[in-house]
């Protein structure tokens, strides 16, 4: 019944919209922009840390959902609202895309990164059947001369991009065939209409697990605790290093006092611990980035992307 | 599986529980009645209220409002010839009409049973069937999609109205709208005057607003005559109560409901938006008398909620079986679901643990209270038709207006809307039809998107569309469902003029 209360507040404070008036931030509720819909995992991010992020802000946070464009519409909402912390953006890879394949008006540098919260690694995968045991298979039937399509989420998304890294780096001819989203492209694998999918871990997860699709390698630097089975590209002699990142950002201006306070808040839900069992239970590890350190982070991720979208424009 | 049943039951029959389930169902009928709030709001708003509960309580919280939503669709459908979703358009054909004739209460009491045998009947295939439906809707390709898409654009000429080659133009000006935005394959934009709203297409729901709602005010204010006293609201609200004998002597209605909401339900992506229209038309064709169909006829109402319910079990087959959603409100289910630690796939069915018996018994809950909830609101829904008619008016559109804004904040969709608002006014005004429009908008993007990725995928070879078993079947009953409704309008028309002749 708490629950069905505090729903209840949520859904009237999203009516009547915070209003008061104090010193300190936050004083009213916050908006979120998520520029997807609900569902993806951009917004499902943002869902589980709302409730934690509520109770260390003491505000609503209040989850809007601006899809369209590939993250286009949203994020361009975000870039121009006011830089005064009641508007932020839930921020992924998507932007730097977008800005990679030149579609939208704005830059990465047009916005304040305040934190990095999860990452996941991109992963190919083939169905649990598939006569392709291992990466190097695959790579040698696509290099000499089989057709290997390759189904990937949305044509110009982040998955395309790193489809198309794959196929750069590992010297394979890929035919790639865009799906409306990443469930699309994983029901063609499991039913063999495409030979492989390219897509970010999280949405692979149920699949994998259930052993209807079987991962030939994944694209961090190192194995990582979330998939300890599946070999890296690095680890197979193919230099591609690239994670999908989620994190919150701000349009650029963020006053200096508010980001320590949403930084602040972002560890303390680190240091809980409560946040990762959620995180894990989504395909997705917590590794915190903030400050400098986020900003390299995002500077380097953006250079890769532009250099593969560069790839995919030939 | 029947201690598995045994412990579920353990997990739902709690108060906790029940009363979330409850809370869930309620939520998910005022947002379904509401034109422009949709399931998948509801489930989204109730997600995060969801984390720190069990799962089956959790679940069962956000299955309620999927199952509220479904079935309340029907109550503006009927009311107010304004379809909330696009599973409810079926519903305005023979609800509108009968609510005209006075029996609105009949209509709301057929909608809410046809719903709950819907909603029974496929938590009963979904517990018992789920992987093998699953296993089907996964031979889906490519040049399955292309053909699906072709037969449910022969519904098209079902749900023409009176002329077909009118109904054919209704859907062709929705299979062009459909091409506006970001090219599937390539990338590149269609006719999208560099406006970024315009970038991901003509979003569903603005377009389904304008077309029914506004250009229902539309009409009604145009006929509006100020002197005209509402003494003669012939509504009556003494027969406003569930139907449960009338409904099950419409049996056949009901079966062809849950059938299609079963069978075409859970393919993905392409399911939901057409299960109901398959039901109505195949009701109407194996009907001993399918003139009725469009003038208030009970087998039309019966099978579309039937269906418009059945569809939500079927949708949940492939998110449960394969973590694949078929669309906006099973994905933000999922979301729920792995949150919770459940992990979605063919192991799921296999888990002793009774967590997915409980979502079952869950679901079955979620529609009793459903049920329950509407049962007890129908007298008030009814009541809607008693306001007067300048403030019902402006009050539909206050609605139009804050259900399109509230999808994504985007002023454009209001635009957007106004825009098919006129449009489907001029459509009604010379009886082309709003709902070919709606259905070309969905189908087109099915249609050419898969033909594209099909070509591409068989290498430019468009042999496969008629090799692959699935995919001839499908076109083969397209082309003779066509060649069935060309004779029989040739057949009513020499019948016509005989008798005009006689």
């Amino acid at each position: 019944m708490k629950k069905l209360l505090s729903t209840l507040t949520l859904a009237a404070a999203m009516v009547v919209g915070g209003s008061a008036l104090a010193d300190d931030y936050p004083t009213k509720s916050i908006d979120m922009i998520v520029p997807f819909s609900a569902g993806g995992g951009n917004d499902t991010f943002v869902r589980a840390l709302q409730p934690l992020l509520e109770k260390q802000l003491g505000e609503d946070l209040v989850i809007r959902n601006i899809p369209g464009g590939g993250g286009a519409v949203g994020m361009s909402r975000a870039v121009a609202s006011k830089a005064d912390g009641y508007t932020l953006l839930a921020a992924s890879n998507a932007m730097l895309t977008l800005e990679a394949m030149g579609n939208v008006p704005f830059k990465h540098t047009d916005f304040d990164f305040i934190a990095k919260v999860i990452e996941e690694p991109y992963v190919i995968a083939v169905g649990g059947d598939s006569q392709y045991a291992n990466l190097e298979d695959l790579v040698n039937a696509a290099t000499s001369g089989t057709t290997i399509k390759v189904g990937v989420s949305g044509v110009g998304s982040s998955a395309h991009i790193a489809a198309v890294a794959m196929a750069n780096r590992t010297g394979a001819e890929f035919n790639i065939i865009p799906y409306p989203g990443g469930s699309e492209a994983i029901s063609a694998a499991m039913g063999g209409h495409v030979d492989a999918v390219v897509l970010g871990g999280a949405e692979l997860r149920s699949a994998l697990q259930s052993g209807r699709l079987k991962a030939l390698a994944m694209s961090y630097a190192e194995r990582s605790d979330s998939l300890p089975d599946v070999p890296t590209f690095q680890e197979q002699g193919y230099d591609l290093t690239l994670t999908v990142w989620r994190g919150i950002a701000a349009p650029k201006g963020l006053p200096a006092d508010v980001e320590k306070r949403w930084v602040e808040a972002i560890k303390q839900i680190v240091a809980d611990g409560s946040y990762e069992e959620t995180a894990g239970n989504l395909g997705t590890q917590v590794s915190p980035l903030y400050g400098d350190e986020l900003d390299a982070f995002i500077d380097q991720s953006a250079e890769v992307m532009r250099e593969a979208a560069g790839d995919l424009a030939k | 599986m029947i201690s598995g049943y045994l412990d579920g039951l353990g997990m739902v029959l709690q108060v906790g529980t029940l009363l979330a389930i409850a809370g869930g169902t309620l939520l998910g009928i005022i947002m379904g009645a509401l034109p422009g709030l949709t399931s998948a709001m509801a489930i989204a708003l109730l997600l995060p209220v969801t984390f720190g509960m069990p799962p089956v309580m959790g679940i069962g919280m956000l299955l309620g409002a999927l199952c509220g939503a479904g079935a309340s669709g029907s109550i503006p459908a009927i009311l107010l010839n304004i379809p909330g979703t696009p599973s409810s358009v079926a519903t305005t054909f023979d609800g509108f009409p009968m609510a005209q004739k006075g029996e609105a209460g009949r209509a709301l009491g057929l909608a809410i049973v046809a719903s709950f045998f819907g909603g029974v009947a496929s938590m009963v295939i979904l517990s018992l069937l789920a992987p093998p439906i699953a296993e089907f809707a996964l031979r889906f390709g490519a040049a399955e999609y292309f053909s699906l898409s072709i037969f449910g654009l022969v519904i098209i000429a079902s749900v023409a109205g009176k002329s077909l080659l009118k109904g054919l133009i209704a859907g062709l000006i929705g299979f062009f709208a459909s091409t506006i935005g970001t090219d599937p394959i390539t990338g590149v934009g269609r006719f999208t005057f560099d406006q970024l709203s315009l970038l991901t297409g003509i979003n569903l729901l603005p377009a389904l607003i304008g077309l029914f709602a506004v250009s229902q005010v539309l009409k009604d204010a145009f006929e509006y005559d100020p002197h005209q006293r509402l003494e003669e609201s012939t509504h009556r609200i003494d027969i406003a109560r569930p139907r449960f004998l009338e409904t099950l002597r419409h049996w056949k209605a009901v079966v062809a409901g849950i059938l299609s909401g079963s069978i075409v339900g859970p393919i993905p992506g392409a399911g939901g938006s057409i299960a109901s229209l398959v039901a109505y038309d195949q009701t109407r064709r194996f009907s001993k008398s399918p003139e009725k169909f469009g003038t208030g006829h009970a087998p039309g109402i019966v099978s579309v909620e039937s269906a418009n319910n059945a569809l939500l079990g079927g949708a949940l087959i492939p998110t449960l079986a394969l973590g694949i959603p078929g669309e906006a409100a099973t994905a933000v289910l999922l979301g729920g679901l792995m949150i919770q630690g459940i992990t979605p796939g063919p192991l799921l069915f296999d888990d002793q643990s009774g967590t997915v018996y409980g979502i079952f018994l869950a679901y079955l809950v979620a529609n009793v209270f459903m049920l329950l909830i509407m049962c007890l609101g129908i007298k008030l829904f009814i009541r809607v038709l008693m306001v007067p008619r300048k403030q019902l008016l402006s009050a539909i559109l206050v609605f139009c207006f804050i259900g399109v804004y509230g999808v994504d904040g985007d002023v454009f969709n209001l635009y957007l809307m106004l825009g098919f608002g006129v449009l489907g006014y001029f459509l009604n005004r010379y009886d082309f039809g709003t709902a070919p429009v709606i259905l070309g908008l969905i189908l087109g993007p099915i249609a050419e998107s898969n033909l594209r990725r099909g070509l591409q995928a068989f290498q430019g070879d468009w042999t496969p569309f008629f090799t692959r078993p699935i995919s001839l079947t499908f076109l083969v009953i397209a082309v003779g469902l066509l060649a069935l409704t060309l004779w029989q309008n040739y057949r009513g028309n020499r019948r016509t003029e005989s008798n005009a002749s006689s």
